[in-house]
């Protein structure tokens, strides 16, 4: 029985990394490739061996950061696909990644820059709706999913099986992104996220406006606002939304970028504008929203905005990587600030436990330093979250789009899927799964097999002088010949040929009494008469030995000797005619007309 | 979670009742389940340290938390399983597993009143944790007795076939785990008893083992393979002779089955039977067995069994030229339906084709491609190791691979119809293509016939002149091909060029020029990388030198300095550092004079200070450092301005990894000036050498000049960690050899070292401030001596996170959670 086969490795009743396998027709594929942040354990990716595709959804680390230790460490050496964007973006995270981990713990088992690289070069850049094929049997094609620049949700089909993975999604569109669209695809399963199952999410405008204010607010008494962010990605959405507020109230105040990634993702943005939503792609010939008038890179050599010197000593923005407040140079900023009440620092993001982030979230205000200092926190701190993932109505809104005949709920916590498993149960009348990490989900399929049919038998039916047509199915006699794993529908003639057989006939025979005192003879030429003027369309013969002849159907009359006055005809006829014959059978029970005495 | 600070201190223990409420009320969710996870990594090594009895009765809370949670109505999956565990994990001491006995704990967690019984056993979670809480308390006979008491035995069993990976395998672990526990110590003597006087929970398991062997159910065969499989790779006791002399007929008889079920863990038993020194030494042994195997699997399937024996020290004659051939199947098929040229030796001549290997080739395209992509893989690994099986049929392979590769491109003329149908199967295979290559380009460590190599060459040639050629491919070409120029000069001790390469060289080059400007990234990046591995093993040959000069590449090179792509950037910046310490970066308009070429310099220093991303400007680094090192004439000129120039530009990087490579290039200069560190720890030398007084003066003025000083000690309070540790060396190193001299400095008067240690001051608060300016070398090292280096050593070294791991921050932000992050407890990315 075939079956497609799904086992959530990450993501099971969860929202840490992302995993998944999936097996369908035989061919097994790894969706995402994700690491946890905060968190590391022994359960590694499976044997590269045994995957012959792997893919990522987008540049997030929980889904894509052990892309590299599953290529270059446990040796898997098949293509990986992903967006162009993600595919150019993916790599700079890995770095910031690496970068960060051997900054606080050393180079210790680790992958290295050389790992991303040849880990980057197995990548296979596909484009929107663009179908993929991996092998002759095995394609895949990615839908826009909003979420992040180039995240994409992801088809895999082997002949009619399908099954679509969502990756994280978004079904509104935002201020630099659009709206997730899947067509009707009628997959066999959806794997779609379900991050914000129970949620209906407030609109993001409120968000932003949130944000912009308590900005504003804390630069205009002249404190200083830390936002700390990773490399690329929410950093752009931020810069887009300050850039634009500053440039509205004419705000002179400046903003820094700490890490000269402004450039990068200019340039990125500008590379993959039509990723972007339509209002920037529309307004980008009169002004690219990328180039930032406000944001200015920091310059290590030439200005050091939290040195007190008297030309920074006012209020102003500094975005620092990394994110979660655990290393490197956000961090040296916010102590440098934590102490002043007029500053801010605001998360624009997760924060995992352990990290300054975190506790700071948490309400601590005494931390613990190195050496046993402790940093009083008297700024403030504030948390915005900018995750764009799909809520409960956006997800079934996406159910609905593609109509699948099964779900399967990832990238969510156990009780809220429940939740949405009912209602999606419920609305679309389909099963829907929510493996936990390590449990397998197995789905039966019926697969529609391919075969092909002669030329021979497609010109004998036209010679027939009937032509296709699209929306009639026809009915057509053929000989199905199952061969080196194909099927082909040939005329029997050719099959014989092909296979080497002699031809067998095979002929139905019936009797039919009919009351009738006559000679034998006589009874065979009524029934000729009788076809003869029923059946105008057909060959009806006499033949010498008295038989009578339709087609290949043969008529013959006896005599039984113990009723004289009934006698018995014997219509024979071959498959190929078997319509005919039994009308004939049924025509002769009716017996024959009276004949003019 | 590891190291002395790591303890139950005061802090944690009154921090921990607070903690065990917070989990004990389901109410308060904890909202990150990595906390229970680092909790119990940590209370793991508290009791590898303390006693768990002890830490129970002085932190009573633990055994409330124990005793409650299992009766909580709504507990979370999570939590529950985090108790579980951590009963386990105190039980594993005798005397704390009697206390947890006395007070009747264990049972409402491992036995039937517990989980075990109610719903949420449905969860994963709760069933692995159950598992695992019983395999850290399994650790004495009291355990046992606990196991047998509660009919544990029986769940794992049952667990074996979970719907969870996850769990299935825990539970497979469980059992080995008890199967040795409850041996321990009976087969210290001379003779082992046998199965039927084994301990009754031994007896038990060996039985299930038994019947799973003869079941007709292909997942209950497979599991008690594993177990099997675990026990003997774990055990090396007397007892396992006894259990592999009882089980090795079952084994045997798996065989017989058709299909043979679960092939793959029966091979993974016989290869782990046979690799234990006790148990192939057996008269069962695992030999014909593996035999039998090898013949029932046949080459398709039995590929791994078949290297895991060639790889064996000891093994059979018979069996190693059995297992030889079922590697070399595939390809022998190969070169019978492609053969040529009637005379040339296959491989396995004399032996007819294995039916199933022509049906695995012809059947599919994936059936075909994962044959030969495994065999080649398994050939490869075999090649280098010492114990391949010899006389090693070089030329057969090489042929082989070589063919692939034209089946592969098409390029193949087969005469036979099977030939035909792998040309159809294989034509743009690009896995097989890879496959190929790597094994060809391990075949260059042996010899061959010098037609073949001139075919292997043409062959690589073609591959790297393909349009079409993928780049996945190209950057495997490029791998070989360099492994067969270098093996084709000769020796290593041989600089010339051979007459191979000479031949090939300039037929290479033209398709390098082409790979420079191929619109694929990682091409143009693997182009530069072949280049700079070729320079750096030929730069110094003439012929070689001759060849690239007359070519475009030095300026193609050149050009990719400018790359959009930084990968590309970086990797162009390593090949023309290289070609310029050769005097091979331009296009020679004199050839004798090649150090009219333009410098580099300038525009590597533009690179160092201008580039937007990282990996250029480190590769700037990495070149400069090898330039200092190597004394190139560009460097040598003024050696002291390119220093005080690169150092100023790095301090500048935002890049850790370009300021880290930065004081690695500090490092170079200072021992030169003052001696070479040594070659493995370079900053611990114990004494420096003799350096007299006069130089050392003119050194240090030197270093003041290059202002390496000031670079440095900024570089102590570098935000970044790895930059603040190479920073603390190299002025370790320094302190160290200049200690002997201070008496003659300060004999000078005090110097002022008042300015510096300000400035030290203010970096050390993270503050940039200004330049130093310029200050005597005295003042300098006064400075130097004025810091507790070994003291910022050893913070340095306990990892920036040391305090965020530390469990009174676990203990404290899990407290801190508690009903705050509400909010942000679904967010992630």
């Amino acid at each position: 029985m075939p079956e497609i086969r799904v086992t959530p490795l990450g993501a099971g009743q969860d929202v840490g990394r992302s995993c998944i396998l999936v097996s369908i027709a035989g061919k097994n594929v790894m969706l995402d490739c994700g690491m946890h942040m905060g968190f590391s354990d022994d359960v590694s990716p499976p044997d590269g061996r045994l995957t012959c595709a792997a893919s990522s959804s987008h540049f997030h680390l929980d889904h894509c950061g052990a892309l590299p230790y599953f290529s270059e460490m446990v040796g898997y050496d098949g293509p990986i696909y992903m967006t162009h964007p993600t595919q150019a973006i993916c790599p700079i995270l890995l770095e910031d990644y690496r970068k960060i981990a051997v900054d606080k713990k050393g180079e210790a088992n680790f992958f290295t820059s050389q790992m991303i690289k040849d880990c980057m070069k197995k990548v296979v850049a596909v484009h929107l709706h663009q179908t993929v094929q991996v092998d002759d049997e095995l394609e895949i094609k990615a839908y826009y999913a909003g979420h992040v620049l180039g995240a994409a949700m992801f088809q895999i089909k082997v002949g009619s099986e399908s099954v679509v993975y969502t990756g994280d999604y978004n079904m509104t569109p935002d201020r630099h992104l659009g709206a997730a669209w899947i067509d009707k695809c009628r997959p066999n399963l959806l794997i779609t996220e379900s991050t914000y199952a129970t949620t209906i999410r407030d609109s993001k405008r409120c968000r932003e406006r949130d944000f912009l204010k308590k900005v504003h607010e804390t630069v205009e008494r002249g404190g200083k606002v830390l936002i700390p962010v990773f490399a690329l990605g929410r950093a752009q959405e931020l810069c887009i939304l300050l850039e634009t507020f500053w440039e509205r109230m004419n705000l002179k105040v400046p903003i820094y970028f700490s890490t000269g990634l402004t450039e990068k993702a200019n340039h990125y943005y500008k590379l993959f504008i039509t990723w972007t939503n339509q209002k920037i792609r529309k307004t980008f010939v009169q002004r690219n929203m990328f180039e930032f008038k406000h944001i200015k890179a920091f310059d290590r050599a030439f200005c050091c905005p939290w040195a007190p010197s008297p030309s920074t000593s006012g209020g102003h923005v500094v975005f620092a990587t990394p994110g979660m407040l655990h290393a490197g140079q956000s961090l040296q900023i916010f102590r440098k600030w934590a102490g002043n009440e007029k500053n801010m620092v605001i998360m624009p993001g997760y924060c995992v436990q352990g990290t300054v982030g975190h506790k700071i979230l948490s309400g601590q205000r005494k931390l613990e330093m190195e050496g046993r200092q402790v940093l009083e926190v008297k700024m403030q701190v504030e948390y915005m979250s900018f995750s764009a993932h799909a809520d409960a109505k956006g997800i079934m809104q996406l159910v609905g789009q593609a109509e699948p005949e099964s779900v399967l709920l990832v990238h969510g916590e156990a009780k809220k899927m429940e939740f949405l498993k009912q209602k999606i149960e419920q609305e679309f009348r389909v099963d829907c799964y929510m493996p936990a990490n390590g449990e397998t989900v197995v789905l039966p399929t019926s697969p529609s097999i391919p075969g092909g049919i002669s030329l021979g038998l497609l010109k004998r039916e036209m010679a027939q002088g009937l032509l296709p047509e699209a929306k009639r199915p026809r009915l057509l006699h053929g000989t199905l010949i199952m061969k080196d794993s194909n099927f082909r529908l040939v005329s029997s003639e050719q099959a014989l040929k092909e296979l080497g057989l002699a031809e067998h006939q095979l002929r139905f025979t019936c009797r039919v009494h009919l009351h009738d005192t006559r000679k034998e003879q006589e009874t065979a030429m009524r029934v000729y008469s009788h076809l003869k003027s029923i059946l105008k369309d057909h060959c009806v013969q006499h033949l010498p030995d008295g038989s009578v002849t339709v087609e290949s159907i043969l008529i013959q009359a006896a005599a039984p000797s113990e009723d004289p006055a009934t006698k018995v005809l014997l219509v024979s006829w071959t498959y190929q005619d078997e319509e005919l014959g039994s009308y004939l059978t049924s025509l002769l029970k009716k017996g024959l007309p009276q004949a003019p005495s | 979670m590891q190291g002395p600070g790591f303890i139950m201190d005061h802090e944690c223990a009154r921090l921990l009742p607070a903690v065990c409420a917070v989990l004990a009320d389901p109410r308060q969710p904890v909202a990150d389940d990595t906390c229970l996870e680092k909790l119990l990594d940590w209370f793991k090594t508290v009791t590898e340290a303390e006693s768990s009895l002890l830490l129970l009765q002085e932190n009573p809370c633990l055994v409330e938390l124990l005793s409650h949670v299992p009766n909580l109505q709504d507990v979370s999956s999570g939590v529950l399983s985090f108790s579980l565990r951590l009963a386990g994990i105190f039980a594993a001491q005798e005397d704390c597993f009697q206390y947890l006995q006395q007070v009747e704990l264990l049972p409402g967690l491992f036995g039937a009143a517990g989980p075990l019984g109610q719903a949420v056993w449905a969860i994963p979670t709760v069933r692995s944790g159950w598992i695992q809480g019983l395999r850290s308390l399994a650790q004495h006979p009291s355990a046992l007795c606990f196991l047998a008491d509660h009919g544990a035995v029986d769940t794992i069993f049952s667990l074996q076939g979970d719907a969870s990976l996850f769990v299935a395998s825990a539970a497979g672990q469980l059992l080995v785990h008890i199967l040795a526990l409850s041996m321990e110590g009976r087969a210290e003597g001379h003779t082992c008893p046998q199965g039927g006087d084994w301990p009754m929970c031994a007896q038990k398991i060996v039985g299930h083992i038994e019947e799973s062997l003869c079941s007709t159910d292909t997942p209950r065969v497979t599991q008690a393979l594993n177990v099997l499989t675990t026990t003997f790779g774990r055990c090396q006791s007397l007892w396992t002779e006894v259990l592999w002399e009882q089980l090795s007929p079952l084994v045997a008889r798996l065989l017989e089955r058709d299909p043979v079920p679960a092939p793959h863990p029966l091979m993974d038993l016989l290869l782990c039977v046979a690799r234990s020194p006790v148990l192939s030494s057996l008269d069962r042994g695992p030999w014909e067995t593996a035999a039998q195997a090898l013949s029932c699997l046949g080459p398709t399937q039995a590929g791994a069994l078949a290297l895991g024996v060639l790889k064996l020290q000891l093994c059979p004659q018979a069996l190693r030229t059995q297992a030889f051939g079922v590697l070399l199947q595939p390809l022998a098929c190969v070169l019978k339906a492609t053969a040529q040229a009637p005379g040339l030796p296959g491989l396995l001549d004399g032996t007819s084709e294995d039916p199933a290997v022509v049906d695995a080739l012809l059947s599919s395209k994936s059936s075909c491609a994962g044959l030969l992509c495994r065999t080649l893989a398994h050939l490869e690994e075999l090649q280098p190791l010492p114990q391949r099986p010899s006389p090693w049929p070089q030329a057969p392979l090489l042929r082989a691979a070589v063919t692939i590769l034209c089946l592969c491109d098409g390029s193949a003329a087969p005469s036979s119809s099977v030939g035909g149908r792998l040309c159809g199967t294989l034509a743009g295979c690009v896995r097989v293509q890879r496959a190929a290559l790597d094994f060809l380009g391990t075949l260059s460590q042996g010899t061959g016939p010098q037609e073949q190599v001139t075919q292997v060459f043409a062959i690589l040639l073609e591959c790297l002149e393909r349009p079409d050629s993928s780049p996945t491919v190209l950057k495997k070409a490029f791998q070989a091909t360099l492994r067969w120029l270098l093996s084709s000069a000769g020796t290593p001790s041989c600089s010339g060029l051979g007459p191979r390469a000479a031949l090939f060289l300039p037929e290479l080059f033209p398709v390098l020029q082409k790979r420079l400007c191929n619109p694929c990234w990682e091409v143009r990046d693997s182009a530069l990388e072949f280049l700079t591995h070729l320079s750096r093993h030929w730069g110094g040959q003439a012929d070689f030198r001759h060849l690239l000069l007359q070519s475009e590449v030095p300026e193609l090179t050149r050009q990719l300095l400018q790359d959009p792509e930084s990968y590309v950037r970086a990797s162009a910046v390593t090949a023309m550092g290289e070609l310029s310490s050769r005097g091979l970066h331009g296009t020679l308009t004199n050839p004798e004079h090649p150090e009219a070429q333009q410098s580099l310099l300038p525009e590597f220093l533009h690179i160092l200070s201008a580039d937007s991303e990282g990996f250029p400007r480190r590769a700037v680094m990495q070149v400069f450092t090898e330039w200092l090192r190597g004394g190139h004439a560009d460097v040598a000129r003024d050696t002291e301005r390119f220093v005080a120039t690169v150092l100023q530009v790095v301090s500048q990087d935002l890049d850790w990894e370009v300021r880290a490579q930065g004081l690695e290039l500090a490092l170079v200069f200072l021992g030169q000036m003052l001696g070479q560190p040594g070659p493995h720890c370079p900053y611990t030398v114990a004494l420096p050498k003799a350096v007299p007084a006069s130089p050392l003066a003119e050194a240090l003025g030197a270093l003041c000049r290059v202002r390496l000083f000031e670079f440095a000690f900024r570089a102590l309070f570098d935000c970044d960690r790895p930059v603040a540790q190479k920073s603390c060396d190299l002025l370790l190193f320094l302190r160290d050899k200049t200690t002997p001299y201070s008496s003659l400095w300060e004999a000078g008067g005090s110097p002022d070292s008042a300015s510096v240690e300000a400035a030290l001051q203010r970096w050390q608060a993270g503050e940039q401030g200004q330049p130093l300016g310029d200050l005597e070398p005295e003042a300098m090292l006064a400075a130097l001596r004025s810091i507790d280096l070994e003291g910022l050593r050893g913070t340095l070294a306990q990892g920036s996170d040391h305090v965020e791991k530390s469990p009174q921050s676990l203990l404290r932000d899990m407290l801190a959670t508690v009903g705050v992050l509400q909010e942000n407890q679904a967010d992630c990315y």
